[in-house]
């Protein structure tokens, strides 16, 4: 897969959050503004990412993969911030910052599956062969 | 009985030694983790069905319809795990039951009759493609299941 700037930056900003609600949780802290805005701060880079798509793809350049598939991940991606603040906060114990930390990793893992799709290589996780919908 | 506070309407029945900082309940404290990741499991082997099925379905229909039973399997155990009562958790206790026994089935024949299973599904090699997380999953949930069991009334 195409490593590029965004993906660079999903990771850090997904992984630095997973880590500062895993941290929280593992110091048995209950949800706070630190590990709320940490999950927001992911919300935000998910956004960003869905309107400079929009952008990028108004200004000409081309989805090499399923485009229907590029924009559900992004639209899931984009829901499961919100879903984890909802599901973390119907129960505050330090139980809900793991639950947190599970939103910044999962999109990670959904923004490589972006980038692949996006430069229609890899696919490695699905076994299919190279540039399929291409 | 220290917790006097213990209503009948709290339908939170096995959280009867609980108290603020550490929740007892199914679906309280690790039983929120555990419901967090089979939500993942859901999603993500929804996405990864309806792509296979929706684009390559012809190269492989025995094992893209796996990857669909799979998603039904990982649906049913993240909603069932999540609600409260004893039937809830006898549904989620089958659901990961046939979790368990896809996973390893489908670990084991995709490891000795690679033939059968030319492309891959959520349980191939055990999840291998998923950090064998697929393996660990159903029995951590059977364990939390058998943990917050309830006798009968």
């Amino acid at each position: 897969m195409t490593i590029d700037g965004w993906f660079i930056a999903g990771m850090i900003v997904g992984l630095l959050s997973t880590i500062i609600c895993v941290g929280a949780a593992v110091l048995k802290k209950k949800p706070n503004d630190v590990t709320l805005l940490a999950v927001a701060a992911v919300e935000l880079f998910v956004i960003v990412y869905l309107v400079a798509s929009i952008v990028r793809v108004a200004s000409g350049e081309h989805i090499v993969g399923q485009t229907w598939e590029f924009w559900s991940y992004l639209a899931t991606a984009a829901c499961l911030p919100i879903a984890g603040f909802y599901w973390a906060l119907m129960e505050r114990s330090y139980w809900s910052n793991y639950v947190l930390g599970a939103v910044g990793v999962t999109v990670f893992v959904m923004m490589a599956r972006m980038a692949q799709i996006w430069y229609g290589s890899g696919a490695l996780a699905y076994g299919l062969p190279q540039g399929i919908g291409s | 009985m220290k917790n006097t506070r213990l209503s009948s309407a709290d339908h939170h029945a096995t959280a009867g030694e609980a108290d603020a900082v550490a929740p007892q309940g199914r679906t309280s404290g690790p039983g929120r983790l555990l419901i967090t990741v089979y939500g993942i499991f859901a999603l993500a082997a929804t996405a990864r069905a309806a792509f296979q099925i929706a684009t390559q379905f012809n190269e492989a229909p025995v094992a893209y319809l796996l990857s669909a039973f799979a998603a039904v399997v990982y649906i049913v155990a993240t909603v069932s795990l999540a609600r409260r009562g004893q039937r809830w958790a006898r549904i989620a206790a089958i659901a990961i039951c046939v979790e368990l026994l896809g996973v390893l089935v489908v670990g084991s024949l995709s490891l000795f009759d690679a033939a059968a299973f030319p492309k891959a599904t959520v349980w191939s090699i055990y999840g291998q493609g998923y950090g064998f997380v697929p393996l660990i999953l159903p029995i951590l949930g059977l364990w939390w299941l058998y943990k917050h069991r309830t006798t009968a009334p």
